[in-house]
């Protein structure tokens, strides 16, 4: 029986501490390398089990190799299998006794039994050891010429792994070009898609070295080439599916009949249960459409079903990677979807990172119809327990504020957030009644008349406490207390950790110096007095500036400071479109759960040495 | 294509790990491990990690099936949709092999875990994940570890629980396991599963409402025979094909609406369209049939109604009531009500109903959480009537001693009320396979055949 592993970060008296084991198990396998004697193939499965588990939990039992070989002499298959995995695992390291293995996996290779072929043919090829590569090309290319499929299957992936080992060796045999006869020739479908997989690798690695490799893999994209897999898309198992349908994505077809045709004929592919290929399948329309506007705009109607399916069948994980490509499309086009706002509603028992998804949904669609509804759900959101969902949610509440011009209502549902009373609320709100100022400064005397009762000793996030100050300066004629709440923050300024904050009350104080003098000069004094002391550099330069400028000319600095105003139109978004646009060509991939661009290494283009660390 | 693949326990052990291609370097098991324990999100001091991250230019895809990790790796921009689903997909095969898939199942059988993994994935490009295809090339055989002693996992699970007709161990069977009598039950298993969402508004109005269903089957057939699945006749797909507007749908007699639906892809529906018969010859192994959702609407099987009042100085009153509205031959299980209290709570008493035995009220002081729940398992058999009755009502009334005075709206420093329960042998839907079909091998072949319904809840909440 194999022990069971246990963590080897938390050592214990019971647990295997490697070096005793190992040489236990040496001399052991030694003693049955050569026995005949009946069971040995038993104690040999038991032996070999311990020596993988070992493996598994990091112990390093590459000193084993030499008699692990010496054991492999079998025709018991389970043992084989686990020798095979552990030569995988060690050839590297030891590739002189690497060279003891490429005796039995040659002689297996030409097995009767199509599956030790293909077993030892995948260990063959696993080696990855470069100086055994002239090993290599006489049992890969029979075996792509092998009658077995299975056996085709893994010496097409084994012509891949002799690529990256030595591409020389892989090139001068000429395999990719037997590859691609079997890509249009064979009968086997995973066959066909291992090519295909291959190919795509070896073409776009050579395309940089050769003109002939990059038109081979611009061919990869041809009509012909292209018609052949869709044509057969149907016998494909789910995964070759994906990436025939990864491919056709890429395909520029010459006229719309031929789009119609494509899309005709994939059209089924958008009920099936797996959601890989379902996006695959969306990709393809998403991209063929898109110089045809209308066209384009349905194929958003047709894919909403099946996407909101996935998201809500399957597991939370499956359903975060659709959720994340629903919220690209919507955020592409927000119209198309403002009637389907009750599908981006949380539930209470999802993640924080599903919920952000859908909150950000419901900002963007909300439009005049819906957001009466959408904004009594943010509302409760506010309400919750769960503080970072409410954060997230009044941020929420504030943008589509921002983006709506009968903002009315709104306005009364964010000074309401005020009168609950609850710290991250008042926070979070005191920010957005700053930027809804900006924009609409019509609604002035309503806020100002709810923000004047907020004591500033309630708020302590700087954000808040700096758009608190801002509207302090802003709105001081209207706001009574405005130059002595400033007078008391400026005397404890000593208090006040956030530059941030600091820069704000200098620039309030001014504006409220202007407005009201007489009131503010004790304000004003101590503010510039604190502000030129102080040791954050911008606080210092700003002070210095203001004290440069009064000293100068009242007015001009009345000119420079607080000019008049013009409402903010729109704010500046934080993604620009050519980006958004980036990601959309990139649908189905990582950038889109990510939502940023990511230049990806080329895995070719590491070495393929590990670490010894 | 994927670099590694590998199994962590919740400690973060090593179960099986698969190197595939050597571009990854070593210690990627621990950095992920640390990086989804210790995961930090922007004013957050818990948060959980996302199932897609990178770190130092690697990408890492995780699923969580059975309290283990099951993780991916790669240099690639991938499809992430694709690498999620082959990893639940790997999960399930290795489930349809061992039987049942948990960490002591993974240790005994890893050699076996190995033998898939090498013919699942090559060099990083996936195979097959076929339970059926793979036979042919696994040569182990499965090491059983004693199910009874497992919590219950999966939407399986729920069917080993009370009902004596169903065979216990059948869910726990692996495909290639021998019988001990040498020949093999032939059976198969179609379940129903359906997850609901409700949200009632604080006047217990209905404000959203889904179902998700799956159809589930698991085939124990030798020789794959041809099966037939023959839903309602009156079932419509895609919100407005049908002009049909029914409010007695969950009872049974009315057309079911579905939103959408998709299909494994072993259905054929070449007579979909006519009869709503579904055709297919099932592979090995557990597989969903069908997934669909419906937003038609329906009737909830529980109303939920709360109500928090302040009642003098430093003090409050919750009232939870809920009432069973399905019939009353059907039984619910494990039944828990949850309601986030004000964050100054520092006490709370609990009234249930008379003779409310089985139930239990508890109130977390830690997360400040009001618990009530209905277990059936500790309900006596009279008075476990008094819960599935029709029409029947339970009432929790707790009274609240706070720290602090409140101040503002005490509805906004509690709820929302949320509720989770399963009911087997039922669903809301409607949605019901009318007959099972298995295509005659001879006339003495009649295999058993199990269709069984559950409902569960996913999002049941009721806002104060």
């Amino acid at each position: 029986m194999a022990p069971p592993a246990q963590s080897h970060r938390s050592p214990s008296p019971s647990q295997p501490s490697g070096k005793g084991e190992v040489s236990d198990l040496k001399s052991q396998l030694r003693q049955l390398a050569g026995s005949r004697a009946p069971g040995v193939d038993d104690s040999k499965r038991e032996l070999f089990k311990k020596v993988i588990s070992y493996m598994t939990i990091g112990i390093d039992v590459s000193s084993l190799f030499g008699e692990m070989v010496m054991c492999s002499a079998t025709s018991d298959i389970v043992l084989k299998k686990m020798c095979y995995l552990y030569v995988g695992n060690y050839a590297k390291v030891n590739p002189d006794l690497a060279l003891l293995t490429i005796n039995f996996l040659q002689r297996d290779c030409k097995d009767q039994d199509p599956m030790i072929r293909g077993l030892a043919l995948r260990s063959l090829c696993s080696l990855r050891v470069a100086n055994l590569v002239e090993y290599l090309v006489g049992p890969l290319g029979s075996g792509l010429k092998d009658s077995n499929s299975y056996v085709r299957m893994v010496a097409v992936i084994g012509v891949l792994k002799l690529y990256h080992i030595s591409s020389s060796t892989c090139m001068d045999a000429d395999f990719p070009a037997i590859l691609k006869h079997l890509m249009l020739n064979d009968p086997d479908t995973q066959v066909l898609a291992n090519c295909l997989s291959a190919l795509q690798e070896i073409w776009t690695a050579e395309a940089s070295k050769s003109e002939e490799a990059s038109r081979e893999r611009d061919a990869l994209l041809s009509k012909p080439v292209i018609y052949y897999l869709l044509n057969r898309i149907k016998e494909f198992s789910e995964w070759p599916q994906c990436l025939v349908l990864e491919l056709v994505a890429k395909y520029v077809p010459s006229d719309s009949n031929e789009i119609f045709d494509i899309m005709n004929l994939l059209e089924d592919r958008l009920q099936h249960a797996n959601g890989a290929v379902v996006l695959a399948t969306i990709k393809v329309f998403l991209q063929l459409t898109l110089s045809m506007t209308d066209v384009h705009q349905q194929v958003y109607e047709r894919i909403k079903a099946p996407l909101l399916t996935l998201v809500s069948s399957g597991s939370p994980e499956q359903s975060y990677a659709v959720l994340s490509h629903l919220h690209l499309l919507v955020m592409r086009a927000p119209v198309l979807f403002s009637s389907d706002y009750k599908h981006f509603y949380c539930q209470y028992n999802e993640s924080f990172y599903v919920k952000k998804l859908k909150l950000e949904m419901l900002t963007v669609v909300a439009n005049e119809s819906n957001t009466y509804e959408i904004v009594t759900e943010l509302c409760e959101y506010a309400a919750n327990v769960d503080i970072p969902i409410a954060r997230e949610s009044i941020r929420a509440v504030g943008k589509i504020a921002l983006q709506q011009y009968d903002v009315n209502a709104i306005v009364d549902r964010l000074l309401q957030f005020l009168e609950m009373e609850k710290d991250y609320v008042t926070a979070e709100t005191l920010v957005l009644v700053k930027d809804l100022l900006r924009k609409y400064p019509q609604w002035s005397q309503d806020c100002i008349a709810v923000v004047g009762n907020i004591s500033s000793k309630n708020v302590q996030e700087p954000k808040a406490k700096a758009a608190l100050i801002w509207m302090l300066g802003e709105y001081s004629q209207d706001m009574q207390d405005a130059p002595y709440i400033l007078e008391s923050l400026a005397e404890n300024w000593d208090d006040e950790h956030s530059p941030e904050v600091r820069l704000h009350l200098l620039t309030a104080v001014m504006k409220c110096f202007f407005k009201r003098p007489p009131e503010t000069q004790k304000a004003l004094g101590a503010a510039l007095a604190a502000g030129l002391g102080d040791f954050h550099q911008d606080v210092h330069d700003r002070a210095l500036f203001y004290y440069r400028l009064l000293q100068f000319n009242v007015s001009t600095a009345e000119r420079v400071v607080n000019p008049p105003k013009q409402a903010v139109s729109v704010f500046a978004d934080s993604q620009s479109s050519e980006i958004k646009d980036r990601i959309f060509d990139e649908f189905n991939s990582l950038s889109v759960v990510y939502q940023k661009i990511i230049v990806f290494q080329c895995s070719r283009s590491r070495p393929m040495t590990r670490t010894s660390s | 294509m994927i670099s590694q693949f590998f199994v962590l326990s919740q400690r973060g052990d090593n179960i099986v790990f698969r190197d595939y291609r050597g571009e990854v370097q070593k210690g990627s098991t621990e950095i992920f491990f640390r990086k989804v324990k210790f995961w930090k999100e922007e004013g957050q001091d818990e948060a959980q990690a996302p199932p897609v991250f990178n770190v130092d230019g690697v990408n890492y895809f995780h699923v969580k099936v059975a309290g283990l990790l099951f993780v991916a790796t790669t240099r690639v921009n991938i499809s992430p949709s694709l690498v999620l689903e082959l990893l639940q997909r790997i999960a399930r095969v290795i489930k349809d092999y061992l039987g049942v898939l948990s960490e002591d199942s993974l240790r005994k059988n890893f050699v076996l875990v190995y033998e898939l993994l090498d013919e699942v994935i090559d060099f990083g490009y996936v195979q097959s994940t076929s339970t059926e295809v793979l036979k042919s090339y696994i040569f182990n055989e499965p090491i059983a570890v004693d199910a009874a002693r497992l919590p219950p996992l999966g939407p399986a699970a729920i069917f080993m629980q009370g009902s004596k007709r169903m065979p216990g161990t059948a869910v726990t069977k692996s495909v290639i396991a021998n019988e001990p009598a040498g020949r093999k039950r032939e059976e198969i298993f179609v379940d129903i599963i359906e997850k609901i969402s409700v949200t009632f508004s604080s006047s217990g109005y209905i404000l959203t409402s889904e179902i998700d269903g799956t159809i589930q089957m698991k085939s124990y057939l030798t020789g794959n025979p041809e099966i037939r699945v023959a839903l309602n006749e009156e079932l419509n797909i895609g919100r407005g094909s049908g002009s049909l507007y029914d409010y007695r749908s969950s009872t049974g007699s009315g057309a079911v609406i579905l939103d959408d639906c998709n299909f494994h892809e072993s259905v054929r529906l070449d007579s979909f369209d006519v009869d709503r018969t579904l055709s297919l010859v099932p592979p090995d192994g557990e597989f969903p049939v069908m997934n669909y959702r419906m937003t038609q609407e329906f009737k909830p099987p529980f109303r939920v109604n709360a109500l928090i009042e302040e009642a003098g100085n430093l003090r409050a009153e919750v009232t939870i009531k809920i009432r069973a509205e399905f019939p009353s031959n059907i039984t619910a299980n494990t039944i828990v009500v949850q309601m986030p209290l004000p964050k100054y709570t520092t006490r709370a008493t609990f009234e249930l109903d008379r003779g409310a035995a089985g139930q239990t009220a508890d109130f977390k002081e830690a997360n400040k959480k009001l618990e009530w729940s209905l277990k059936k398992a500790i309900i006596s058999h009279m008075l476990l009537w008094s819960l599935i009755v029709g029409g029947s009502e339970h009432t929790l009334r707790a009274k609240l001693t706070f720290l602090q005075e409140t101040h503002g709206n005490i509805t906004k420093e509690s709820g929302p009320v949320s509720m989770t329960f399963i009911i087997p042998m039922h669903n809301a839907s409607g949605l019901q396979v009318k007959y099972l079909q298995i295509a005659k091998k001879s006339s003495t072949y009649n295999p058993y055949r199990w269709v069984r319904y559950v409902t569960q809840a996913n999002s049941y909440v009721a806002r104060l």
